[in-house]
């Protein structure tokens, strides 16, 4: 983030499509042309879909009516699925109400629907947010199976014990495991 | 961000191939509990153990709750009773013991080691009477473990020492006859013995160790085996420096979440971290085994020619990869090949495969020593001293630490069956050879001098 923030204007945008070589080229290239600057940025492909995130900057007071029609244009020749929205600098902060731990919530099971659901029910009604999901079948071992993963940031004062009961509980009326660790186990195994 | 891989790979681990944390040892001085009155010097230790350790069974089961890695065992270790009794009678010494193991089984650990002595060199009054009260204690207490080291580099080897403890040994079993002369299972004799071993039986807390500290060893063997066997499977063609390569890079994952585990406990217990043991312990069960490492190695069984540079590379790449991961190594560090304790290893004597000379040939390239071993109950006091000399022998002049766990089963034969349960395990008795022909060496006692590369100042 550049250091005077008073001076600039703020867009978020999202980018859904087929997934293809020239995307991100095509987005970025009317931000530039447009004098915006990406400030943060993340993208992901889910099945062959396409999807990205980006926060932009300009120059205060800058209408944003040209970056839209340049937008719209990528829609209608390119076949992407473009939003943008205005947003304010103090927007722009991680959701964070307590302190908190980084815990990594793993479900592992047959894909049924209503798992999704199942699990991030119980994180909401305990006012856990979810910082990171993937869920995917995989092969371990020699069998396919259906495994989420939930990276999660646990309030300090929450008690832990009780969390993982619930949890599994659910796992159980799901059909599914479920298991919660704190995230350092994950580091210290696999990361230098 | 990690990937998914990662995570799922480490749930693997933690779910289907034993990655676990052994033991989680809490080191205690007792220096400050020595008295000349038993009921104070029983009174004095109670109260410190509870004081430091009546924690730790609870924040080691939280952190293993937090962290998702089970933690096997939680125990205590202690200063050298030889020295803590020291102004004591002999019979008083045993009054001790049972005061320690009463307390560990309060605290709810599940072993305390430290009923030790050290004497290399000699002995004091304190020494010799830890040592004759062996049997008794042994037999009589549930949880205590007893070590005493006869010989170092520095030292050589004390051969008085040695020939006591084939005798006590030989009296651990008889007392304890009815559990297959369970007693010694609880018995180590060493050389070289280390400091902070977190392992029992041989576990103390050494005279340069602080107050209190906590001491870890990992375990991972059955995760090492699924790693080669992965790799193997995989097709590509490997050379045994890839396969060292693949041993060393899992001895990392292990040696890290000891060092994550040990440090998170010996915070929230607010005492300092010591040391991760690097040595890949086995239990008595299917994928947890070191001898199944070998066979992946593509030995039919440990025992086998080529056993002994197999355990050379197995070792050598499990500390590289372990002293990548954690700057606190120590302990035994070595792999593990207890008889009894690996089905895989146990199996390999039973078939005849793997025999005390080979055992004992292995333990020079980097074992830990001649550990669980059931041998018949005929053989001869002076007979178990010779194997213990022999074994100090090894450690002396390599300049490493070696253990005997001998156990000599009364009334039983070669081939026959000892059972001893849990994590002990079961052996089939090993053959000892040339029994009753060692007595002319180890009755000349003394000492076998320090070898010409002790004195490298």
């Amino acid at each position: 983030m550049r250091k005077d923030e008073s001076l600039f204007d703020w867009v978020v945008v999202s980018v859904i499509s087929q997934d293809r070589p020239g995307i991100v080229a095509s987005v970025s290239k009317a931000l530039y042309e447009n004098h915006y600057n990406i400030e943060a940025l993340s993208q992901t492909a889910v099945l062959g879909q396409f999807a990205m995130i980006l926060v932009a900057s300009a120059k205060k007071g800058q209408p944003h009516q040209r970056l839209e029609t340049a937008f719209q244009k990528l829609s209608q020749t390119m076949g992407f699925n473009i939003t943008l929205k205005e947003a304010h600098r103090e927007d722009m902060v991680p959701y964070r109400k307590s302190e908190t731990e980084p815990f990594v919530i793993t479900v592992r099971g047959e894909d049924r629907p209503g798992l999704a659901y199942g699990v991030s029910e119980v994180l909401a009604a305990w006012e856990i947010n979810i910082t990171h999901l993937d869920a995917k079948v995989t092969s371990i071992g020699q069998k396919l199976e259906y495994v989420q993963i939930y990276e999660v940031d646990i309030p300090k004062q929450l008690d832990f014990d009780l969390l993982h009961d619930r949890l599994r509980n659910r796992g159980q009326e799901l059909g599914v495991s479920i298991d919660l660790q704190h995230r350092e186990i994950f580091r210290a195994i696999n990361q230098i | 961000m990690l990937s998914s891989e990662e995570i799922i790979r480490t749930i693997e681990m933690l779910k289907n191939e034993n990655l676990d944390v052994r033991t989680v040892t809490l080191g205690i001085s007792l220096r400050d509990c020595a008295s000349s009155s038993v009921g104070e010097v029983c009174k004095s230790i109670r109260s410190k153990i509870e004081r430091h350790g009546k924690d730790l069974v609870a924040t080691c089961e939280r952190t293993s709750r937090k962290y998702g890695i089970p933690i096997v065992n939680k125990r205590l270790a202690v200063t050298p009773v030889s020295a803590v009794a020291e102004g004591l009678p002999r019979k008083d010494y045993v009054q001790v013991a049972k005061t320690l193991d009463e307390t560990a089984r309060d605290i709810g650990v599940n072993f305390v080691g430290g009923y030790s002595a050290l004497v290399q060199k000699g002995l004091t009054s304190g020494d010799r009477n830890l040592i004759d009260t062996l049997p008794e204690v042994l037999a009589t207490t549930e949880r205590v473990c007893a070590s005493v080291c006869v010989a170092t580099t520095r030292a050589g080897i004390n051969m008085d020492a040695v020939l006591l403890m084939g005798q006590a040994i030989k009296e651990t079993s008889l007392r304890t006859a009815d559990r297959d002369g369970f007693g010694c299972a609880k018995l180590v004799v060493f050389a070289n013995m280390p400091e902070d071993n977190p392992f029992m039986a041989g576990a103390y807390l050494g005279y340069g160790e602080p107050e209190t500290v906590i001491n870890v060893g990992v375990s991972g063997p059955g995760v090492v085996k699924k790693e080669l066997e992965r790799a193997i499977q995989s097709g590509r063609r490997l050379d045994l420096g890839d396969l060292s390569e693949i041993i060393k890079k899992t001895s990392f994952r292990v040696t890290r979440v000891g060092e994550l585990i040990a440090r998170e406990v010996a915070r929230n217990l607010n005492v300092s971290f010591g040391i991760v043991d690097l040595s890949l312990a086995p239990t008595p069960t299917v994928g947890d085994s070191v001898g199944e490492i070998f066979q992946c190695l593509g030995l039919d069984f440990i025992g086998v020619p080529g056993s002994t540079a197999a355990l050379a590379l197995l070792n050598d790449a499990v500390k590289k990869g372990g002293a990548f991961a954690s700057s606190s190594v120590g302990g035994l560090s070595g792999a593990f090949i207890p008889v009894s304790e690996d089905l895989n290893i146990s199996e390999a004597v039973r078939r005849g495969h793997l025999s005390l000379e080979k055992l004992e040939a292995m333990t020079a390239v980097c074992s830990v020593g001649l550990d669980m071993v059931a041998i018949p109950g005929d053989v001869d006091t002076h007979t178990i001293a010779a194997i213990l000399a022999d074994e100090m022998a090894i450690g002396v002049i390599n300049h490493k630490t070696t253990g005997v766990r001998l156990i000599s089963v009364p009334g039983k034969k070669v081939g026959e069956k000892a059972v001893f349960g849990g994590l002990f395990g079961e052996a089939t008795i090993a053959e000892v050879r040339g029994v009753n022909r060692s007595s002319g060496f180890v009755s000349f006692g003394g000492r076998i001098p320090a070898p010409l590369t002790s004195i490298n100042n």
